[in-house]
């Protein structure tokens, strides 16, 4: 893996489960040593300057687990504040701000037990900044946030932490859309490897060289896609199964002129025996550049 | 609630521990036998205090060895130890917080068992040197956060280490003279038990709380004391070092 990103940007890690982002955000966070190669945060190298980068980076991990249960929010975050090294006097005032910020001011000194996925995800990002660092590894940190909540969070990465404080941010996220609006590039790693790195509009207009059917339809012969790429014009068929039960699947056809293609395809799939149930010309999403990259959809 | 059960749990579980190796005195002989003879034979002039301070420092060493020593195996458990370890804090200082923390707690509570025994068994403290009690109760209470600290890694390294420290308990007991007099023992023993620190502090204790000692009368126990604390701490110390950065290189840390 090569990669680099540049101070004060926001830069999305992309790939589908097992790719390595996890792995990329433990390595730069020294909780793993890299098998060989380097990695460099801020200057410092995690393997041999680890304790420099653990005092520069906050780290962001989703889920139920990192959060001391029996005491209250405001007791974890002074906790970790005093084990970065904050000072008790300076640390509380930020608590205060960031727990008003991310609206848990009002649980504050509630025990972590009593609070929901939601509130223990914003509790995560909160401890990820009390000592304000200038870097920021997120990993996945709208996962298990209702709708509101990820809006809020989503504005206050790009506005507060970017923009007004320029931070410098690598966040790995299964949302899209999320990737999309956040990052001003965006890294697709498939086994451990960046296959892509450019910007969420570069990446699409690459794909826009050629015009993208989207066609959803049952009773698809696995050489349907070979069959496909016979038409002239087509230059690639991306096949998934949506829904394995009724065997529901998806084809992004990569023509280049829809128009000119569309007879010919509908005509090869009717005899093949295919049911189309939808066709649609579609802009490419950065899902359809993910899926063009690495043959699979993110949540697979 | 369930703090307060745990508190009041606490201070009966060593109680029945106690009353067994009283009563085991006392199902052979009466109380004034067995002292005239622990006395005349080791010089050890209350029977019940003898028994009581070799049970608290034995008690204690569990305490430590399972609250410091399992501590970052109990983190790793909570999901808490990648958090941990993401701060540029010392590895030892979160150790040894854990230890002291686990030390603190233990002083109330050896007041507390100290006060029922009083109660219950009749022990009556014999101390001439209130600063001598002072400082073998510290240095015991440190040297056995050494020995937490010591396992710590063992504990983060391998499961088996449960089983090592459970498997450690009998041996301990038995060679650190937690119910009788070192001098007891068959002399293959008696150099096994001081290799063990446990050993050193229940004399300090007895000592200075039982026998009138004082803080010039400790220096042959605190000497070597002193010596074990500052060598399981820096072997602790090179040992995390090194479990962490096996467990940096193969992930191990962070399974469960």
């Amino acid at each position: 893996m090569d990669l680099s990103i540049k101070t004060n940007s926001l830069v999305g890690l992309l790939g589908p489960n097992g790719a390595g982002k996890t792995t990329t955000i433990k390595l730069l966070s020294t909780l793993l040593l890299p098998d060989e190669g380097t990695a460099t945060v801020n200057g410092f190298d995690v393997s041999r300057q680890a304790n420099e980068v653990r005092s520069c980076i906050g780290v962001v991990t989703g889920g139920e687990r990192g959060l001391y249960w029996r005491l209250t929010g405001r007791e974890n975050l002074l906790f970790f504040a005093r084990l970065y090294g904050v000072r008790e006097d300076m640390a509380r005032p930020r608590i205060d701000e960031l727990l008003k910020l991310f609206e848990l001011d009002d649980r504050a000194d509630d025990n972590v037990e009593k609070y929901s996925r939601g509130m223990k995800q914003r509790l995560h990002l909160i401890r990820g900044l009390v000592h304000d660092p200038p870097i920021l590894l997120l990993d996945e940190p709208t996962l298990g946030l209702d709708p509101n909540s990820a809006v809020v969070v989503r504005e206050f990465i790009k506005e507060k932490l970017q923009r007004n404080q320029g931070k410098t941010i690598l966040l790995t996220t299964h949302y899209m859309e999320e990737a999309d609006q956040l990052c001003d590039k965006i890294a697709i790693i498939d086994h451990g490897k960046v296959i892509a790195n450019d910007t969420p509009g570069e990446l699409k207009t690459g794909l826009r060289k050629t015009d993208v059917l989207r066609i959803n339809a049952t009773g698809v012969p696995s050489s349907l896609s070979s069959d496909l790429k016979q038409v002239e014009g087509v230059e690639e068929v991306k096949m998934s199964v949506i829904d394995p039960v009724t065997g529901l699947t998806e084809l992004l056809v990569h023509t280049r002129d829809a128009e000119e293609s569309l007879p010919q395809l509908t005509e090869l799939m009717v005899k093949s025996g295919v049911r189309i149930r939808l066709i649609e010309q579609s802009k490419p999403s950065l899902e359809d550049v993910f899926i063009n990259l690495t043959g699979r959809r993110l949540r697979d | 609630m369930s703090y307060r059960a745990s508190v009041l749990a606490t201070i009966i579980w060593p109680l029945p521990l106690l009353a067994l190796n009283v009563y085991q005195y006392l199902g052979l002989a009466s109380e004034q036998q067995v002292g005239q003879i622990l006395s005349s034979k080791y010089g050890i002039s209350s029977f019940s205090g003898m028994i009581i301070l070799g049970t608290v420092v034995y008690l204690l060493y569990n305490r430590m060895l399972w609250g410091t020593g399992a501590s970052l195996q109990e983190e790793r458990f909570n999901g808490t130890i990648e958090a941990l370890l993401l701060t540029p804090a010392n590895r030892m200082t979160i150790l040894l917080a854990s230890g002291f923390s686990s030390l603190l707690e233990g002083a109330w509570w050896i007041v507390g068992v100290f006060l029922l025994s009083w109660i219950i068994f009749g022990v009556q403290p014999a101390v001439s040197d209130w600063g001598a009690v002072i400082v073998a109760l510290l240095s015991t209470m440190i040297a056995l956060v050494a020995v937490g600290v010591f396992f710590a890694s063992f504990f983060v390294l391998t499961r088996a280490a449960d089983q090592l420290a459970t498997s450690l308990q009998a041996p301990i007991r038995y060679a650190s003279g937690v119910a009788f007099p070192v001098a007891a023992l068959p002399v293959v023993f008696q150099l096994l038990a001081y290799i063990l620190p446990v050993t050193y502090g229940i004399e300090a204790l007895r000592s200075t709380v039982v026998q009138q000692g004082t803080l010039a009368g400790l220096v042959w126990v605190l000497g070597p004391l002193y010596i074990f604390t500052f060598v399981l701490i820096v072997t602790g110390h090179f040992v995390l070092r090194r479990v962490e950065a096996q467990a940096k290189r193969t992930g191990s840390l962070y399974k469960i």
